[in-house]
């Protein structure tokens, strides 16, 4: 009997028996339907190689446009999030700023909220002729600002990429928090008495120390970017036209048209995409913390 | 030992878990007010008993359940009754479709869905066969117009209750505005040009529209049927054969570039992208607008609303492609029961409850959207003016009704529609999709005409 070992191998059965059952299993089910004709119209399934994925590719269809979409969500969200979420952390724990915890709930507040909820506030205050936002900017005489912040395509999909970044900044701002809880004050205190200034202080002590906390919320935001869909759902439905359409929102469309086969291989296609991503960044991970 | 027992236990544990997993419970067991209790798969409870309190979901768009409120009203009723509370689910037109089909899909359908029926669309829209329970046995179906039922009806068999007399998309407008601009109803393209024209110039916008519900934007396309059998013989038939392609009807087109033409020449007002069918009533009451595209019931409805817009509202047929015809819509809004609901038996008497005379009678005064229900025994309460417009042009099918793979496809012909407007998409390209689509919904049904 292996004497490290704390508990027999059995104990894990269950686990896997049930992570096999409804997550692997499920997952290269999808994998091998996106290579067949499977529809809600005909019980029968018959393999059809790679045409599924031939069709996502072909000039007339415009799942090329969402998986683009899909993208520039992802590393906008990811990059305004990590960035405000850093900033707000930063100065949330400084001490010259009062109410800390007042500001930290306001700002982690709409995290709770539901994507419904904020879907329906955020098209109300946009509306281009009686939302707030626009009421807002013509009586401070800014009406070339005032716009069709959810109808003009070129607007739509950085109108949404700012709404949710504002649900979601604080909960990054929140892990950051922690991290930066977990730095010991004495490394701050032999800087200064080096002389050391806080953006330098920021530089060579912060950001090494949390690197690992930044890592998993870019990590989270990738992962959560490259599969959105309630936000978009609630806020424009993919429009106007298709500028805001990701390959979720076309995943959902396949399925409500009983074409399953597309709706597995646009899935399949999303799955690879996150499972690189999170892969590397795993990896990059590891080799920091081993050079840490 | 000690490994036996913790073996038995981890195996024992896994079992229950599949087990629960597995159960489908039993539906007598839902308690009242549970609004998913419809969504479990089960079977069905035909013995049970009426008069207890149970609650059914009814799965609705936006637009297909009254805005005054009357179905609500009906059910409230019922509910006094019988015990049996209805569970109102509406979603947003827009999203409305294709929710329906990931529930049903899913296995998790309303008990009663309101669904648009159509003999054309009825089977991918909700696969009645599959997904509903047979009213073929209903005593009020010997009520009911027969005009009606194939899009209710699958193999013979009747799934669904529909209320909704037939419909007639047209342009209504504002008399007054007319009058005072010395305009009067355009009976082509470029008369109605110059009309919204001079329309715009006097500071109102010529013609409401709304594009957020999805579906309004596609009217002048399809509702314009009609028209186009007018120029091509055997039309829906053939198109329905595949012996003609639907970029033939060039007609389609034309109407596309004039929409957009609208939209640019500022017809439509700076805000249409941003509108939503249920704004149209205080647009065109207050004057804002002029004209708005819809089923001339609607009049009643803004009447009743607006008490002071009495009688200052006529029609004429949209011109769109030089149209001078009317498109009768027969299809409407029906309500069909899910074969999985635990409660098929008290649907049914709530079905009879709604088909009696006094609630049909309740249902038409109730709705002042509705000109006429499709139950003959109600006197129709079309106005006098309307009904003698309606009989001077020659009347015909919407396109959606006789032509196979266009109503399945309507909601991406609006988001397409949006797409034209917002100038990422040209007329030819959202034609040329329309066309698209129709082979690749052909293809996934393996229609036998496209093979």
């Amino acid at each position: 009997m292996n004497k490290n070992k704390t508990y027999p191998s059995y104990l894990a059965f269950g686990t896997v028996a049930i992570y096999f059952v409804f997550l692997f299993l499920p997952g290269v089910l999808g994998i091998f339907y996106s290579f067949t004709d499977w529809n809600s119209f005909h019980p029968e399934v018959n393999f059809v190689g790679l045409s599924n994925y031939q069709r996502i590719i072909a000039p007339n269809q415009k799942y090329m446009d969402y998986i683009s979409n899909t993208v520039i969500f992802t590393i906008a969200t990811t990059l305004a999030k990590s960035a405000l979420g850093i900033l707000l952390a930063l100065l949330l724990t400084h001490k010259l700023v009062l109410g800390k915890a007042l500001h930290r709930m306001a700002i982690f507040t709409p995290l709770v909220m539901s994507y419904l909820v904020v879907g329906l506030v955020f098209k109300s205050l946009l509306h281009p002729a009686t939302g707030f936002v626009n009421i807002a900017l013509r009586s401070v005489r800014l009406d070339f600002l005032a716009n069709n912040w959810l109808s003009d395509a070129s607007l739509a999909l950085g109108t949404v990429i700012s709404v949710d970044t504002w649900k979601g900044v604080g909960y990054i701002m929140v892990v950051t928090i922690a991290g930066l809880k977990s730095i010991s004050a004495t490394y701050y205190e032999a800087a200064e008495i080096d002389g050391a200034n806080y953006w330098q202080r920021f530089l060579h002590i912060t950001l090494p120390l949390i690197w690992p906390v930044l890592l998993t919320i870019t990590i989270l935001n990738l992962t959560y970017g490259l599969r959105v869909f309630d936000i978009i759902y609630a806020l424009t439905n993919g429009g106007p036209g298709h500028a805001t359409d990701v390959i979720n929102t076309a995943v959902f469309s396949a399925f409500s048209k009983g074409d399953y086969a597309m709706g597995t291989t646009l899935s399949t296609v999303l799955f690879v995409f996150v499972m690189a991503i999170s892969y590397f960044l795993v990896k990059m991970m590891e080799n920091k913390g081993e050079e840490l | 030992m000690k490994r036996f027992i913790a073996l038995m236990t981890v195996l024992a544990v896994i079992c229950a878990m599949f087990a629960a997993c597995g159960s489908s419970g039993s539906p007598s067991d839902a308690p009242a007010g549970d609004s998913q209790a419809g969504q479990t798969p089960a079977s069905q409870d035909e013995s049970a008993p009426a008069n207890r309190p149970i609650t059914v979901t009814f799965g609705s768009h936006q637009s297909g359940l009254p805005v005054s409120g009357i179905e609500q009203e009906l059910a409230k009723e019922f509910e006094e009754l019988t015990g049996m509370s209805i569970d109102f689910q509406v979603t947003p037109d827009a999203q409305w479709r294709d929710l329906l089909n990931v529930k049903l899909n899913a296995g998790e359908a309303y008990d009663i869905m309101n669904v648009d029926a159509d003999p054309l669309s009825i089977i991918s829209r909700i696969n009645p066969e599959q997904n509903c329970v047979d009213l073929s046995g209903e005593g009020w179906l010997s009520r009911i117009d027969p005009v009606v039922l194939p899009g209710v009806t699958v193999n013979d068999k009747v799934y669904g209750i529909q209320f909704a007399g037939t419909r007639k998309s047209m342009i209504v407008y504002n008399k007054q505005i007319f009058s005072d601009l010395g305009l009067a109803p355009p009976t082509t393209y470029d008369e109605w040009k110059q009309v919204c024209q001079a329309i715009l110039d006097s500071g109102i916008t010529p013609i409401y529209e709304a594009t957020q519900n999805g579906w309004h934007q596609v009217l002048p396309l399809f509702e314009t049927g009609s028209h186009y059998v007018t120029l091509y013989d055997d039309l829906y038939g053939r198109l329905n054969r595949n012996e003609m392609n639907v970029l033939e009807v060039k007609e389609i087109g034309i109407i596309l570039g004039q929409m957009k033409e609208f939209a640019e020449l500022g017809f439509f007002g700076d805000y249409f992208m941003s509108q939503s069918v249920e704004g149209a009533q205080e647009a065109l009451a207050t004057n804002q607008a002029a004209m708005f595209n819809i089923d001339t019931g609607w009049v009643n409805e803004l009447e009743t609303e607006f008490p002071h817009t009495f009688d200052n509202f006529g029609i004429f047929a949209a011109p769109w492609a030089d149209n001078q015809t009317i498109s009768v819509n027969t299809t409407c809004n029906a309500f069909f029961i899910s074969k999985d609901s635990n409660y098929v038996n008290e649907i049914k008497e709530y079905f009879n409850f709604l088909a009696s005379p006094e609630n049909l009678k309740k249902r038409l005064e109730g709705d002042p959207s509705q000109e006429s229900l499709c139950w003959p025994e109600v006197e129709s309460r079309a106005k006098p003016e309307f009904q003698a417009y309606f009989n001077s042009l020659p009347h015909g099918m919407v396109m959606q009704v006789g032509t196979s793979y266009i109503d399945p496809q309507w909601m991406d012909v609006g988001k397409d529609i949006d797409a034209m407007y917002a100038g990422m998409m040209t007329p030819d390209e959202v034609f040329q999709n329309i066309a698209n689509r129709r082979d690749e919904m052909a293809r996934l049904q393996r229609d036998p005409a496209w093979q």
